[in-house]
């Protein structure tokens, strides 16, 4: 596709040549339509139905647009779950575990980068082999060792849960994002007599702050996301996550036989937006932070 | 750690300290304490919820653990043999290992696909960029929800698609065949984004006199990517692949959310069946075993990717 401007001079511009272009252009153009076509379309679907009256959404065959729209649904939403106290939980819990995570990664990715010892390699391995354990095969015990400590149900726990998930994954970029750095700064620090903290705090961290950033918001989108971790050990309202109660409504008895399509959309566009709203706005670091382990 | 020196600021240092025999400071005579330091509070934290559950697992896995009835009590090799006539487990690893594989092999065929649309270039390229995260960025759970819903065979907006353009009526839900391969396309709609992502970010990093070299030579655009392009990011696609693999031995939130492993089992995996024995039946003992079969499987699966891996590293 970009072969052919590099082609040009070799095939001239004969109408044969002209033509070929084009129709390459439209074909071009007809793929990334379809891409468009496949990727929006339950986005589509899903952020359409929230605004489509209860008695529109069981049409068949399916209405493609409805003929009015409405936000009843995401009133009733708030009438039938603790919507709010769950959008609270669901935002503490991902800026938590986020925090959390980069900070830790944060620490050892130094180490790892930057400090030569004897076994720093291993250590590292052991943090990517580590990714490979299952998260369900754990649950038994972890629930087991929560209810020893008497975590079950705190924030704090999901928070430590959380952030071990997605601590190896922030190590691995962190560590190949600290590496591409200069070290004579840190050098020189260090000659001048400075301390790990000060190291750290004063040299270090204001250099790789984008890499930080970076982290802080990609592990803020997997927090927001899980459902597994908060769907065990949270157990009341004071706890439960978004993704929780839009699992609960899925199975709720007192909803009748079908799903209650018209809420679900609703909490599904509520849970979707502030994660669209960071994508959008921190597109390049998300995919540089995304890429940046797997191409080392 | 005390402070040895007031360290000026950085920049401004002494210009005679170039010629002074550096002092060493504390933390280069004790790299190794640094080290502890800087790693115990992550290494900790993977230990006590990762590592430790992990070897625990096998303890449960011999007994009859229930937490509503205890004490534990051991059963040797109970469990398995319970495991052994288990439909639910048995027809779980079937579709565990089919679910797995028919999903890495379209994510990585589609990842490739799309990573090539994106990186030719059209109008709003990097609009479309964006538009490319959003299903890695979007909930699984909502995903699945979604996805539900538009394979419903009657009010579902796929089902209808397919119905206006060929006239099918495909039972995508409540078939054991039509549920597989929903799950699958979910599944493979939800990832294939992250892995084009990766391959893009790959296709950017060739030289570009190569493929230049080769047009010029009379290469296809077809041959040219054989010959050159798929080799030079072929160890990229091997290693996603095998984390894949790996990690979508676990999955857990598509199935709970969008079939519930049904029809009947047909769409059952692993992890389901120890969210199910364990949550569902608070039967400890037994989903622990289960999660021995499924480390299991992470293991042979990843030697094998790794086998695969050796493999791919060979010269170009």
């Amino acid at each position: 596709m970009t072969y052919l401007t590099l082609a040009k001079p070799v095939l001239g511009t004969t109408w044969r040549y002209r033509l070929e272009r084009y129709a390459n252009r439209i074909l071009l153009y007809l793929a990334v339509g379809l891409f468009l076509f496949v990727v929006l379309l339950p986005c589509y679907w899903i952020f359409i139905s929230s605004f489509t009256p209860k008695y529109q959404m069981f049409s068949i065959p399916p209405r493609w647009v409805p003929s009015e729209l409405t936000l009843e649904n995401y009133v009733n939403l708030a009438n039938n779950i603790p919507f709010f106290r769950y959008y609270l939980n669901s935002l503490i819990l991902a800026f938590g575990s986020s925090l959390l995570s980069v900070s830790l990664a944060f620490l050892a990715a130094y180490a790892l980068a930057r400090i030569r010892f004897r076994g720093s390699n291993l250590i590292f391995l052991v943090f990517i082999v580590s990714i490979a354990i299952p998260q369900i095969g754990t649950l038994v015990p972890l629930f087991e060792l929560y209810k020893l400590v008497g975590l079950i149900n705190s924030r704090e726990g999901i928070i430590l849960l959380m952030s071990s998930l997605i601590l190896p994954f922030t190590v691995w970029t962190l560590v190949s994002f600290i590496k591409q750095l200069p070290e004579e700064v840190e050098e020189a620090a260090r000659i001048d007599g400075a301390n790990l903290l000060q190291l750290l705090v004063q040299v270090v961290v204001p250099v790789v702050r984008p890499a930080i950033g970076t982290m802080i918001i990609i592990n803020f989108i997997i927090a927001w996301n899980e459902l597994l971790y908060p769907l065990v050990f949270a157990t009341s309202t004071a706890t439960k996550t978004l993704s929780v109660g839009l699992v609960e409504l899925a199975v709720d008895p007192s909803m009748g036989a079908g799903r209650p399509w018209d809420l679900m959309s609703a909490l599904s566009v509520s849970m979707i937006i502030p994660v669209l709203l960071v994508v959008l706005f921190f597109q390049r670091l998300i995919v540089s932070g995304l890429t940046k382990g797997a191409l080392k | 750690m005390a402070v040895h020196t007031t360290s000026t600021a950085i920049g401004s240092g002494n210009p005679l300290a170039h010629y002074r025999r550096p002092r060493r400071s504390r933390l280069a005579r004790n790299r190794y304490l640094a080290a502890f330091l800087l790693l115990s509070p992550a290494l900790l934290l993977r230990l006590f919820t990762s590592v430790y559950p992990f070897f625990q697992t096998f303890y449960f896995a011999f007994s009859n653990y229930n937490p509503s009835f205890p004490p534990l009590k051991f059963t040797g090799t109970a469990n398995f043999v319970r495991m052994w006539k288990d439909l639910a487990v048995s027809s779980s690893v079937t579709f565990t290992v089919m679910f797995v594989l028919f999903s890495t092999l379209l994510q990585l065929f589609f990842g490739i696909l799309v990573a090539l649309l994106l990186n030719s270039s059209f109008r709003a390229r990097s609009l479309v960029r964006a538009v490319n995260l959003i299903p890695w960025a979007i909930p699984m759970v909502v995903a699945a929800m979604g996805f539900r819903w538009m394979f419903d065979s009657e009010y579902g907006l796929i089902s209808d698609l397919i119905r206006s353009l060929t006239g099918l009526d495909i039972p995508w839900l409540t078939t054991s065949w039509g549920a597989k391969a929903a799950v699958i396309m979910v599944n493979v709609w939800k990832s294939t984004p992250f892995l084009a992502l990766v391959f893009l970010a790959a296709l950017q990093g060739l030289p570009a006199d190569l493929l230049e070299a080769a047009r010029v030579d009379g290469a296809s655009r077809v041959q040219a990517f054989f010959k050159i392009t798929l080799p030079l990011i072929l160890s990229q696609v091997v290693t996603i692949g095998l984390f894949m693999v790996v990690w979508q031995l676990a999955a857990f939130d598509l199935i709970y959310t969008m079939t519930g492993g049904g029809p009947g089992y047909a769409t059952s995996v692993l992890a389901y069946n120890i969210y199910q024995a364990a949550f569902g039946g608070l039967n400890f003992g037994y989903a622990s075993a289960i999660s021995l079969v499924l480390f299991v499987l992470v293991f042979i699966m990843a030697g094998l990717g790794l086998m695969l891996f050796r493999r791919s590293e060979v010269s170009y």
